[in-house]
């Protein structure tokens, strides 16, 4: 039974969350910090308002922390821990990343900066009777180091063939479809904590930034871009605000689909007011903007859970509610 | 009441007298037929007490939340059972007059309102004061007892169907913008009123223009103070932007439906099919439930404020996204076909393109979201 955590106290953890992710020179520094503010605890005791709280500051910080592989770990019912890590869907897409062919298993997804210590992978396998999640030596999956996009390197891809006998039960029984729908909703924190970010950047430089003896702030076609980023923003808020405890799987993929694409909205506007010094290293937009773009494949994108949503809309031939007053 | 209960005693009510709340009239229907049915359901809902669910006892209703008159317009929107711009107007214009109205006008006036015999309209836009509301310039001048309009209206819904207006008008002087203005509710039928229809490119005759030469209006219809009407304008649009938004985010969710169904029937279960269905869907469900949100503060009794200049922007972003879906993966329907679904849809999909328009233009919405919630200042 999850617990109820009040206002002022979600405010103080969201503030000590920013600060320690803020302070720790890397993810594995930013985790041990995660615990030791009692992360691991508050997932337990109330997953959704934790997720939604860690995952903004993770968003607003720009910290590439591997938070993802407790709330996946959580979500399966599996052991949460710094020593632990679990395998991602590959990008764009949220099937379970193992397929079990005969005696090999094939691995095709991501894993987070924790998988260069962790010790234990969860990693979802699909098999002939569903998809079932199994404890892997994270030894197993060590593949070649690719540098990708982002700088912080938070995930990396991976696709390695293991030997099926090296999978180990577990005794854990949440399913994959509520993983699946427990990620989305956290990852949408963490894209609108990210698109906010970008937003506040961008009408600073806007306010500050002047052109042709004004603020450029004052110019509409800007003032425009950066009330259309807000707009969807908060669209998205609403939705991913709405998945606070047990999420309908529609809903938590809505609520991906749309902060990614509010994200992608509020990146490009922000980087066109902020214009010369947003397309230089020296300024930090191009973090957010690298890390959004990763963010935003994993379990799903803007562009494929739609897809996802259509087909089942389609096969249904109806559209549900979703939402009551 | 609950709302949970209130929308499952409704349901089943609705389900019960089905023939008798559906429309009677075949393909889209005139203004008249319409409105006549229109009347005839809002009459049934308040006889079964339904319809006076949300509102004050003082003006015939049953009181509780107004969340459950959210709830009855979004049943009437998803079961298609009466006109939604006219079932929506007491939405827009009731709550204010409660405010504003000296109690014992609002305790005669509004009961009709909500019984479904009267209909009223709003005074708000002139031909040379639509965005620029505050430039109005239809004249009220003092007289013995009263007031003496002259001037123009127009974009006026439904105002050969309507007993009352609630009309904006000039007291200060010309430039006295915002301060000068005064809020009155004046009946239809005074001498000196007169109108024509505005044909609109969807083909019906929603709109009016207004003449008001030399209309006497009594004293004691002001609502409000003299040169307080902005404030009576400003009270109506979080109104009109929690409650009504509400029952047409119902409607465009009962035409996304319609979509996916006929799109699924035709056998379309393309990716592409699929995903432009998926991106209409998710800013749908986002408007409502930002709208939900916004529903939950006005029952809680706080006061909404430009914050619902978000709302807007979705719900007009989310219904043109809609139609601009179906007529992609409905190809030539809209354009070729004379069939009632395809006659639905040309309808609609026109008349999404004032959604961008009315009440508050794009642009005006998103000038209040950079000045007011984004804090940029002011324009150059």
């Amino acid at each position: 039974m999850s617990q109820f955590i009040d206002a002022d106290d979600l405010a103080l953890l969201a503030s000590s969350f920013e600060a320690a992710m803020a302070d720790a020179p890397g993810p594995s520094e930013a985790d041990q910090a995660m615990y030791d503010l009692g992360w691991a605890e508050l997932l337990a005791s109330a997953p959704g308002q934790g997720a939604a709280t860690a995952f903004s500051a993770l968003g607003a910080t720009g910290s590439a922390a591997s938070l993802l592989d407790d709330v996946v770990a959580n979500a399966l019912g599996a052991e949460t821990a710094l020593q632990s890590c679990c395998v991602f869907p590959t990008p764009h897409k949220a099937d379970a990343p193992g397929r079990l062919r005969g005696d090999t298993v094939i691995v095709d997804g991501l894993l987070s900066a924790r998988a260069e210590t962790a010790v234990t992978t969860v990693l979802g396998v699909v098999t002939e009777s569903g998809v079932g999640h199994f404890a892997v030596d994270a030894g197993l999956l060590h593949g070649p180091a690719v540098d990708g996009i982002d700088p912080g390197r938070a995930y990396r891809r991976i696709v390695v063939e293991i030997p099926a006998e090296a999978l180990e039960p577990t005794a854990s029984e949440g399913s994959w479809e509520s993983a699946v729908a427990t990620a989305r909703v956290a990852l949408a924190h963490q894209l609108l904590g990210g698109a906010r970010w970008m937003l506040g950047e961008a009408r600073q430089h806007a306010i500050d930034r002047a052109q042709f003896g004004r603020p450029v702030a004052q110019f509409q076609a800007i003032r425009h871009k950066l009330a259309e980023s807000l707009v969807q923003i908060e669209g998205a808020a609403s939705v991913a605000g709405a998945c606070l405890h047990d999420p309908d799987p529609m809903l938590a993929a809505l609520a991906k689909s749309l902060a990614g694409q509010a994200a992608r909205t509020t990146a490009t506007h922000a980087q066109q007011v902020l214009a010369g010094i947003g397309f230089t290293a020296e300024h930090r937009f191009h973090y957010w903007l690298k890390r959004m773009l990763v963010v935003d494949t994993l379990f799903g994108s803007a562009s494929s859970i739609p897809v996802e949503i259509g087909q089942h809309l389609l096969s249904e031939g109806t559209a549900p509610r979703l939402i009551q007053l | 009441m609950d709302p949970e209960t209130f929308r499952r005693d409704l349901g089943a009510w609705l389900d019960d007298n089905a023939n008798d709340l559906t429309p009677p009239y075949e393909g889209i229907g005139s203004m008249d037929a319409h409105m006549a049915h229109y009347s005839h359901v809002k009459r049934a809902l308040f006889d079964s007490g339904f319809g006076r669910y949300g509102w004050p006892e003082s003006v015939g209703g049953l009181g509780g939340s107004p969340l459950l008159r959210a709830i009855i317009g979004e049943e009437i929107n998803f079961r298609d059972l009466a006109d939604p711009n006219a079932w929506t107007m007491i939405e827009v214009l009731a709550p204010t007059v409660i405010d504003f109205a000296p109690p014992e006008l609002s305790a005669r006036l509004v009961p009709p309102f909500l019984r479904g015999d009267e209909m009223w309209c709003q005074g708000f836009s002139e031909p040379d004061a639509g965005s620029d509301l505050a430039s109005l310039s239809c004249r009220a001048a003092e007289t013995d007892g009263g007031w003496v309009v002259n001037g123009q209206k127009i974009w006026t819904s439904f105002i050969e169907y309507s007993q009352r207006c609630v009309l904006l008008v000039r007291t200060g002087q010309p430039e006295s913008a915002h301060r000068g203005i005064t809020a009155l509710l004046v009946d239809i039928d005074s001498p000196g009123i007169s109108y024509s229809p505005i044909e609109t490119m969807h083909g019906r005759r929603d709109f009016a223009e207004v003449h008001f030469d030399d209309v006497f209006v009594p004293s004691d219809r002001l609502l409000g103070e003299v040169n307080g009407g902005w404030r009576v304008a400003m009270d109506i649009l979080p109104y009109e932007r929690s409650t009504t938004f509400w029952h047409r985010g119902a409607l465009l969710h009962r035409r996304f439906s319609d979509l996916v169904a006929q799109v699924s029937a035709a056998g379309n279960r393309g990716d592409a099919a699929a995903k432009a269905l998926g991106q209409a869907f998710q800013w749908i469900v986002a408007f409502r439930s930002r709208s939900r949100d916004t529903q939950h503060q006005l029952a809680a009794g706080e006061q909404l404020g430009v914050e619902t200049s978000v709302d807007k922007i979705l719900i007009t972003s989310a219904e043109q996204q809609l139609f601009e879906t179906a007529r992609d993966l409905l190809p030539g329907v809209m354009e070729f076909d004379d069939d009632l679904a395809a006659a639905l849809w040309r309808n609609d999909y026109l008349y999404s393109k004032a959604a961008t328009i009315y009440g508050g233009t794009a642009e005006i919405q998103r000038n209040i979201v950079a000045r007011r919630l984004l804090d940029l200042g002011p324009e150059s």
